[in-house]
């Protein structure tokens, strides 16, 4: 039984996917002309710490039993509402964080509510409102606008004595999400309604409002995501979200979480975004030809799906 | 006995269900000609029906993975690779066509087995599985055509998809409701269809029924790679065009289609009938939209809504039976 | 508080300031020619031989940069002292550029080739490796005016769009309804063409402009456009399309609907489908947006690499090419997705 083995199989088991970071960081090393300059590490972070915050999120809403394909184009939209609003100024920054949390909460309300209202499977209706998304981006702008707040700029790309500062956000919301996912009630809430929601509501949860909370912390970290990308660009591109939403499901199912919903965890989340941000970082320094390269990304998430496969899943 | 009851009752939801998506249909033609006088004509309705041909295709065979309870993400794909793989063993020469058909359908069966062979044999969802063949097949089609839209295509080719029989309906557009007819006679009545379905409702009864469900995933899959194959030629034919991304984002129009169509997916409801429905109200509102003057961009919002308020009512209405 | 006023009398300043600047094309085109005679001392991004030449592609997916990219190869072959060439595609998403050019510094390329998805994103990432002594050229896109870019060898979509206008409506004899299908909204092909045409309409009142379409370059999405214009007007006189591999999409739809005899194509560009097109209906003809950019940004590279005093921008000319005169550069054995160009023949794109 699961439970007889050793403590230390069943943490490798649940955390793999951190194990094969760390293989991968020392194979890039060895393997991988130019990766270990200082610079190319913090570099790896910068590109995926984007990925890492959009995926936690992702992980949460996964873990209630849904899923949430908006958010790539909400972090676009974000993207482009708050370079607008902000047009360079350095003391608009404050307000601009504040409306990109306050939309991306907005939007993660809604489809809480349009959820629980009109019970369609979440996966056509958060694919419905990506395509809405898409639109009102499109007829807001079609073209770049604005310019982010010098800040952004610098949380997205800055060092804090070689740390990339992208580095410290990531952490301390991995962290802040891990703590609230197992040692508060909601988050156990959340993961005991993924499991089985017909049981979690007899044990008198109130899936309704869990599920609602899993949206809205989606679309927080749209905001947040949005905040770092649009520190990436220095400008609102109205395309800056497209696929997002498909890479975050990819990180935390690589991550070792189940679609169906209950298990998960943000750690291996987000160590799935930097392994994937390592694999684009270290196509591109071996010189891999363009094209193989998408093909290599398809074949290591085919791949990574079977070796991280959940367990004990009925068919 | 039992089996037989479930079948029964199935086919008797899925045909409630499958007449709801029509009504939504004819409402939306009655909207369309009250739009515009031009909507009715016979050439315009032949258009229609022909730009929606690629992706109705591959739809059907959507239908099936979907009612075993699957789904297939890597359509898309498969069609834009289908469709540089007829282009260029066509080469521009009219007596390969036939060998160019057979190898382009036989390349999306492969892939599609491919895929099978993923779903059946491990546990991971066929969700992030085709993702991530959709992913290898992209990847695969770039390095074939090395980003080029290679090939030549014979304009005898196109003119033979493109001629209008009786001025009127392409024979394109025909050999997608022939398709749609066949699959749909397929699914409903054969052992094999009706076998998808037992699979699709309780995967465990079935397992006990001794069902060969890894053989006919493999199947499924491969049918459905098929088709997208077969979508690939069509969209080929119809614009002419074989570059790398030809046919990205079709497969959520396709996935579109078939929810709306009333297929779900949890499996074991649904049918090739609501599949067609479905594709029809996504393009007749794309046409609607161009129609009225509306911006391509209003057209995204307009495809979003559809999708949630048809799948809304669709529950709606399952409700209420 | 009188901080406060002054930012924002600044900001009002440069607003009244920008408006008149912006007001007229004609200013701007006048401002884009001084700003491209400019000069930059390029002593700092001087290197020793070999070099290692880094290409940052916005997008690899669309034929015309494949044949660009082949131009920057064939002229790299041409001069022993270039080593390697290394190239990333960003698939049309700027984040992966900004990642794409970062990689390419920590290789240590010695000059930055590239082509963006959108001009502004990039434009930290670049200034980054212009700082490292990385010269950056932009070629084949529009004219860059920024820290970032060194240089552009670039072709004027202004002129270009113009030129296609004036055709268009000339041959219209200066009366009639029109569309235009244009690129994906939001880059400079796109913008900089509307401009033009809606520029030379103000001298042609009784042309009218029924819509402005994206077509984003794809021959399959401009067919299915124009087969619902066609449904929507019961008359069309004309259709301005720059973009050869758009053009055919829209005259085959007007050739299924039967109407192709009441339309007059605009000229479109060198692509090889529409050449082919062009010879069968001996209309329309080209304004060419010549792949061999690609060359004259390399030629630029290594005028930088040696040192040497360098323009911020290099004009690649379009040229006008009659119906009559397709003959000569149309190739009808190759695929439809082809470019006439000046490469040698073992260069081309297999």
């Amino acid at each position: 039984m699961w439970r007889d083995q050793p403590w230390w199989f069943r943490d490798a088991r649940q955390y793999g996917i951190v194990i094969v970071l760390l293989l991968a960081v020392i194979g890039a090393f060895i393997a991988v002309p130019d990766f270990n300059t200082e610079e190319n590490l913090g570099n790896v972070v910068t590109q995926s710490a984007a990925l890492g915050v959009l995926a936690i999120g992702q992980t949460f809403v996964i873990l209630c039993g849904l899923i949430d394909l908006s958010v790539g184009q909400l972090l676009g939209l974000i993207v482009v509402l708050s370079c607008d609003f902000a047009a360079g100024r350095p003391e608009r920054f404050i307000a601009a964080v504040t409306m990109a949390l306050g939309v991306g909460a907005v939007s993660g309300a809604i489809t809480g509510l349009l959820n629980n209202w009109l019970r369609i499977h979440p996966l056509i209706l958060t694919f419905g409102l990506l395509s809405i998304l898409q639109g009102v981006i499109f007829l807001y702008t079609d073209r770049s606008l604005g310019q982010a707040p010098p800040q952004f700029a610098w949380l997205a790309n800055g060092r804090l004595a070689g740390v990339p500062a992208a580095a410290v956000v990531l952490a301390l919301l991995t962290a802040t999400a891990h703590l609230v996912l197992t040692r508060t009630a909601v988050g156990r809430h959340i993961c005991a309604v993924g499991g089985n929601e017909e049981n979690a509501r007899r044990a008198g949860i109130n899936t309704h409002s869990v599920q609602f909370f899993a949206f809205v912390i989606s679309g927080v970290s749209a905001g947040l995501a949005a905040v770092l990308v649009a520190g990436r660009l220095g400008t609102g591109f109205p395309n800056a979200g497209s696929g997002y939403e498909l890479d975050a499901v990819v990180a935390v199912v690589l991550g070792g979480a189940s679609l169906a919903g209950g298990t998960g965890n943000v750690v291996c989340t987000v160590a799935a975004a930097v392994v994937l941000g390592l694999i684009s970082n270290a196509l591109n320094l071996l010189q891999i030809s363009t094209f193989v390269q998408i093909l290599v990304k398809g074949l290591i998430v085919i791949g990574a799906i079977l070796v991280n496969q959940p367990s004990g899943e009925p068919a | 006995m039992t089996s037989a009851l479930r079948i029964t009752r199935s086919a008797i939801t899925a045909t409630v269900e499958r007449s709801a998506i029509w009504i939504v249909l004819l409402a939306l033609v009655l909207a369309g000609t009250i739009l515009s006088d031009a909507f009715l004509r016979p050439v315009y309705l032949g258009n229609v029906v022909r730009q929606l041909s690629p992706a109705g295709i591959a739809a059907i065979g959507v239908t099936f993975v979907m009612v075993l309870g699957g789904i297939d993400l890597s359509v898309g794909a498969v069609i834009s690779f289908a469709a540089v793989v007829c282009a260029v063993q066509m080469n521009g020469e009219t007596h390969n066509i036939p060998w160019a058909l057979g190898a382009t359908l036989l390349a999306g069966a492969v892939v599609g087995l491919a895929n099978g062979v993923l779903v059946a044999m491990s546990r991971a969802s066929p969700f992030i599985l085709t993702l991530g063949s959709s992913l290898a097949v992209y990847g695969l089609t770039q390095i074939y055509s090395g980003g080029t839209a290679r090939g030549v295509i014979t304009p005898e080719f196109r003119n033979f998809f493109n001629y209008r029989l009786g001025g009127i309906l392409p024979v394109l557009a025909l050999t997608f409701l022939l398709t749609a007819l066949v699959g749909g006679l397929a699914l409903r009545y054969s052992r094999y269809g009706r076998s998808l379905y037992l699979i699709g409702s309780n995967p465990r009864a079935a397992r006990i029924s001794g069902l060969p469900i890894a053989r006919i995933t493999l199947v499924t899959y491969s049918l459905s790679g098929l088709l997208a194959g077969f979508g690939g030629i069509a969209l080929l034919a119809r614009s002419g065009v074989s570059s790398t991304f030809s046919g990205r984002g079709l497969e959520f129009d396709v996935l579109a289609a078939v929810v709306l169509g009333g297929t779900t997916f949890e499996g074991g409801t649904g049918g090739v009938g609501g599949t067609v429905a479905g594709i029809l109200v996504l393009f007749v509102a794309f046409n609607m939209a161009n129609m009225a003057g509306l911006n391509y961009n209003a057209q995204l919002i307009i495809k979003g809504v559809i999708i949630v308020a048809s799948s809304a009512a669709y529950n709606y209405l399952k409700r209420r039976e | 508080m009188r901080r406060l006023t002054y930012i924002l009398s600044a900001c009002l300043f440069i607003v009244i300031a920008a408006v008149p600047l912006n007001a007229f094309g004609q200013t701007n085109r006048e401002l884009q020619d001084k700003q491209m005679r400019e000069v930059v001392d390029t002593i700092k991004f001087k290197k020793v031989p070999p070099y290692k030449v880094g290409v940052s592609a916005g997008y690899l997916s669309n034929s015309w940069v494949v044949f660009c990219l082949q131009h920057i190869r064939y002229e790299a072959s041409l001069h022993p002292e270039i080593a390697e060439i290394v190239v990333t595609d960003a698939g049309f998403n700027p984040t992966k550029q900004v990642a794409d050019i970062e990689d390419l510094i920590s290789k240590n390329v010695s000059v930055i080739l590239y082509w963006p998805v959108d001009d502004k994103a990039i434009e930290p990432v670049l200034k980054k490796a212009a700082e490292k002594g990385i010269a950056t050229i932009d070629t084949g896109g529009g004219f860059v005016y920024s820290p970032g870019t060194v240089s552009s060898a670039f072709i004027d979509q202004l002129t270009l769009g113009e030129m296609v206008a004036k055709h268009l409506l000339d041959d219209l004899k200066g009366k009639g309804k029109i569309f235009a299908m244009l690129p994906i909204a939001g880059t400079t092909a796109a913008v900089d063409q509307l401009a033009a045409l809606k520029d030379v309409l103000k001298s042609y009142p009784r042309i009218e402009l029924l819509s402005a379409e994206h077509g984003d370059w794809n021959r399959a999405k401009a067919k299915q456009i124009t087969e619902n214009l066609l449904q929507r007007y019961s008359h069309i006189d004309g259709v301005f399309s720059p973009a050869g591999q758009m053009s055919i999409g829209v005259a085959e739809a007007f050739e299924e609907a039967g109407r192709i005899d009441e339309v007059t194509m605009s000229p479109g560009d060198e692509y090889n489908g529409w050449l082919k097109w062009v010879a069968k209906h001996k209309q329309g003809g080209a304004v060419t947006f010549p792949t061999r950019a690609g060359q004259v940004g390399m030629q630029v590279g290594l005028e930088a690499l040696n040192g040497k005093v360098v323009k911020r921008g290099y004009l690649v000319p379009s040229e006008y090419l009659s119906p009559a005169e397709i003959d000569k550069y149309v190739e009808a054995n190759a695929p439809d997705d082809w470019w006439a160009s000046t490469l040698p023949n073992n260069w081309k794109p297999k």
